[in-house]
């Protein structure tokens, strides 16, 4: 599987995120040479929380606070969970759904969308999009997924990356955006990952990056 | 969805039930060798209980979640000869032992599940056919050193995915089906147990003197 990486866009001291930050950064994708315009992704996101025997009472503090779900857009019968505090992946068929609602005994507390415009660049994919929250679409943030096809490898692809990555930050600068792409650093040993590149790994990424994302947007709002 | 089927067959009659069983089937034998294991909640949990299994008889160990439902009630439930349960099940990375663990499971028991299983279809029906010595480990995962919890006893079992539209024909093919195994043994629904057939040893000889010399279904 194709290595990625995933960046978030950390906006500038005092300033607020909006949809023209995600117009923006499309603008700049669309402005290196051979670009091509792929269709459009959507991956999706659920924040569980565990319902305690005794629903009176607040859930004991022994049980995780930080279950997310995961569904990738490039593989929809498959479902991942990520717990960031035990370093653990769960990859399962995507009808471990089913089975969570059959126990009850987590539910969904909030979701978050991320979805937008998906571009080809010779050896690269490039997914731009809006980190909404669910239901009322509130823009928590912008995503920008990297995906180098030729190399499944993080090691071997790390040089290229980092070279795709300056040239993002250079093209952002010279645009004037109001802030800044940061990527997403993960041990990928900590969770017992190796280094030819799996959908495990970009569950990861995304549960790193979504807490970085709200934690920003919390910061400027 | 599924329906169900058991019974039992004394363990010295299980070749003779393979022999009729190649007949019947016409499918290849599978070998089962399954390590499941039970997980309840928590004391903190809402209560519930799900299984993990671990399909050991490949050369790369595969885990499936599952979730068994209560068993469909009320009169058209009770008229079946099988019994109809909800069933949600789904493949799983082999981290599934340590995420329910994760996220506040407990072991309740485990045992090892070994024998056979042919799958073939019936009246459009997919059916599974199980004969299984159910064992129990000596030490935690110990599945080498598993032993009979009932030596001398094979759990027979038929499975078959079910819809909420279409139980009841699936319901009859396994019913049709238990016909043709009514001289070595009779299946009825889970928890109610006919105990071992008075013909089985005669019929145990007559598979064995025949050689498997049985119409193919």
């Amino acid at each position: 599987m194709p290595v990625k990486w995933l960046m978030h866009f950390q906006p500038n001291q005092g300033t607020t995120l909006t949809s023209q930050v995600m117009a923006e950064a499309c603008a700049v994708a669309e402005s290196f040479p051979g670009v091509s315009r792929d269709g459009r992704w959507r991956s999706s996101m659920t924040f569980y929380r565990a319902v305690p025997r005794d629903q009176s009472l607040p859930a004991p503090s022994d049980l995780p606070r930080d279950l997310i779900g995961i569904s990738l857009h490039d593989l929809p019968n498959e479902y991942l969970f990520v717990m960031r505090s035990q370093r653990l992946i769960l990859r399962a068929h995507s009808s471990v759904q089913t089975v969570m609602d059959k126990l009850q005994s987590y539910k969904g507390r909030f979701f978050i969308n991320f979805e937008g415009l998906q571009y080809k660049w010779g050896d690269f994919k490039l997914r731009i999009g809006k980190c909404l929250y669910n239901p009322n679409e509130a823009l928590r943030g912008i995503v920008m997924e990297v995906e180098y096809l030729p190399l499944s490898s993080i090691d071997k692809s790390q040089r290229v990356m980092e070279e795709f990555y300056e040239i993002w930050r250079e093209a952002v600068a010279s645009k004037l955006l109001a802030g800044q792409f940061i990527n997403t650093e993960v041990n990928f040993v900590e969770y017992g990952l190796g280094d030819s590149y799996t959908p495990q790994h970009t569950a990861v990424l995304y549960g790193m990056c979504v807490v970085q994302v709200i934690a920003s947007s919390n910061k400027n709002q | 969805m599924e329906c169900v089927v058991q019974g039992i067959i004394e363990t010295l009659h299980v070749e003779a039930l393979e022999i009729l069983l190649v007949g019947l089937c016409g499918a290849p034998k599978q070998r089962v060798r399954v390590h499941e294991l039970c997980l309840k909640s928590g004391p903190n949990l809402v209560s519930s209980e799900v299984r993990l299994l671990c399909d050991l008889a490949k050369t790369t160990p595969s885990w499936t979640i599952r979730h068994v439902g209560g068993a469909m009630r009320g009169a058209g439930a009770d008229q079946l000869s099988v019994l109809v349960r909800p069933i949600a099940e789904s493949k799983a990375s082999s981290t599934a032992l340590r995420f329910f663990y994760g996220i506040g499971y407990k072991l309740d028991h485990e045992v090892l599940k070994t024998g056979f299983a042919f799958q073939f279809q019936n009246r459009g029906a997919n059916l599974t056919v199980s004969v299984t010595s159910t064992n129990r480990m000596p030490r935690l995962h110990a599945t080498d050193d598993a032993v009979p919890i009932t030596p001398g006893i094979h759990l027979v079992e038929i499975t078959a995915p079910a819809a909420p539209e279409n139980y009841t024909e699936v319901a009859s093919a396994i019913a049709s089906f238990c016909e043709y195994l009514s001289p070595l043994l009779h299946l009825s629904k889970p928890g109610i147990s006919t105990g071992i057939v008075p013909t089985a040893a005669a019929a145990a000889a007559s598979l064995m003197s025949s050689g498997g010399g049985i119409k193919i279904l």
